[in-house]
């Protein structure tokens, strides 16, 4: 598989009340396309700012990104992010919503409607069109966000703790999807949790990052075959190496 | 629940009824002369009068339709000058905090000034114009708008333009028109109600001044050289309705374009 994105030595300082902090201390790996990429680490660790680097919406002080060999200047229509907090467009409803990236594409209306309507039954959401972000319920703003960045095709989806407000019952519900999703969708995904079993279960690889400064402490690679057994041995050792890991 | 209602249909009569009738006592007891005060039983006939436009009143120049056409003229002229402007402004200083610096000591400065100070400049500027007329209800109308607005671009969520940008939303003019104005149409308009309500009271002040020969504001001042109480306070009615209408309609509309922001009401 070929490489699509390739980070490499990328340092980050925020900063904080006239004090540089290290946030990012040269992170390096490389994601194949059509990989399914977890980023864990410890909560505040840079996880979000590596991803928002890579979306385009933050600019790394040292090192580079490449996306197909070429430096990310800026957000672009090859990569789309789903937010922690969904920032789901209020004044919108559900259809609205997902029809917004294909109104910034010019997509012809009834071209636009037949493929929103596509995303809306593959998330899902069918019967909920003209219902208003403020009526779902989280589980379902969670698949409006999912739809909205999908739809627009992008070779990347980039996704930020996007099931961390949600129980435990529907999270494990939303990650069987994810993954059904992305294997439908064949999309490079690269997914920031907190949530070492939630990257076990889905990921393809681990990038594993230790507390601030975020250095990288292993790239962990998942070989279980999907669906996978969260019981399993395999596992729960797997989930107990990279726990380890990040403690120590 | 229906109890509810029909007691505040009760109290909102009452209370409408007891006003008229305190009012009707006090004109028979205390001033029984026509030519300074009328009785609320005397302005609802004159009232009609000079809706339906009475040969009585028409003859000499009072008919209410008329006057309340030119008054709406003046303020829709005023008022929508404001709006262009105010929104304008305000979206361009919300958005850059160099352009809201650089606007802000004006604004500061000409706004506590109220707006009927600036009718004798209006007048030996403008001359007694329509435009004149509208002048004024354009300063009066046009800071509420343009503050609210600026205060709604400047407090849209970055999120939203973090969101709409990695979604292919990259360049200004596409951010302005499908996030920040949309985001901040809650503020614009209350921003325009509020300013409706100014411009609506500088209507009245602006045509006091007699910019032209026709307008609820004028007739009032006319009506009192003429010692016709009643005509005078039929006016003062119809100013009062109007601005309540006006009010309603931006509610309405506020309320149909901004359903969405009907917050954790689930139907």
């Amino acid at each position: 598989m070929s490489e699509i994105l390739q980070i490499k030595d990328v340092r980050k300082w925020f900063n904080s009340e006239g004090k540089k902090l290290l946030v990012l201390d040269g992170i390096s790996f490389d994601v194949r396309a059509g990989e399914f990429i977890g980023i864990v680490g410890p909560s505040g660790c840079g996880k979000t700012t590596l991803l928002r680097i890579i979306a385009g919406l933050e600019k790394q002080d040292e090192g580079e990104v490449l996306l197909r060999g070429k430096p990310i200047k800026g957000p672009g229509q090859d990569r789309a992010m789903v937010f922690q907090d969904y920032a789901l467009f209020p004044w919108r409803n559900v259809i609205g919503n997902i029809l917004f990236g294909l109104e910034i594409r010019n997509i012809p209306k009834k071209e636009a409607l037949e493929k929103a309507n596509r995303f809306i039954k593959l998330v899902g959401l069918e019967g909920f069109e003209r219902s208003y972000p403020h009526e779902l319920s989280g589980g379902m703003r969670q698949r409006v966000a999912l739809a909205r960045a999908l739809v627009c095709e992008p070779e990347i989806l980039l996704m930020d703790e996007p099931l961390s407000a949600l129980d435990a019952q529907t999270r494990n519900v939303m990650q069987s999807e994810l993954v059904r999703i992305w294997s439908e969708t064949k999309k490079t995904i690269i997914y920031v949790t907190h949530n070492i079993e939630e990257a076990v279960y889905m990921a393809d690889r681990i990038v594993v990052l230790s507390k601030r400064p975020a250095k990288l402490l292993d790239l962990a690679e998942v070989k279980m075959e999907r669906p996978r057994d969260r019981f399993s041995k395999e596992f729960i050792d797997l989930r107990a190496k990279i726990f380890r890991l990040i403690q120590s | 629940m229906r109890l509810e209602r029909v007691k505040d249909f009760f109290i909102f009569f009452a209370s409408i009824g007891l006003f008229l009738a305190l009012w009707e006592a006090y004109y028979w007891i205390f001033v029984k002369n026509p030519f300074i005060l009328s009785p609320p039983s005397k302005v609802l006939v004159t009232f009609v009068q000079l809706v339906i436009g009475d040969p009585k009143f028409a003859e000499t120049g009072f008919s209410m339709p008329l006057d309340m056409l030119y008054s709406l003229y003046h303020y829709l002229y005023g008022f929508s000058i404001a709006i262009l402007i105010g929104f304008s402004l305000g979206l361009i200083a919300g958005w850059s905090k160099k352009v809201e610096k650089f606007l802000y000591p004006v604004i500061e400065l000409i706004r506590p000034i109220p707006p009927i100070a600036w009718i004798p400049i209006a007048i030996l500027l403008l001359k007694l114009t329509h435009t004149a007329a509208a002048f004024i209800i354009f300063i009066g109308a046009v800071f509420p708008i343009l503050l609210n607005t600026m205060y709604g671009v400047s407090s849209v969520e970055k999120k939203y333009v973090e969101a709409a940008m990695t979604l292919g939303a990259t360049k200004t003019a596409i951010l302005l028109k499908k996030v920040i104005i949309p985001a901040s149409m809650p503020a614009f308009f209350n921003g325009l109600r509020v300013g409706s309500g100014v411009a609506w009271m500088c209507v009245v002040a602006a045509e006091l001044f007699g910019v032209s020969q026709y307008g609820l504001g004028y007739k009032i001042q006319l009506a009192r050289l003429y010692h016709s109480p009643d005509v005078v306070i039929s006016y003062m009615l119809a100013i009062g309705i109007i601005g309540l209408i006006l009010d309603r309609l931006y509610r309405g509309t506020e309320n149909r374009l901004l359903k969405w922001r009907r917050g954790f009401v689930v139907e």
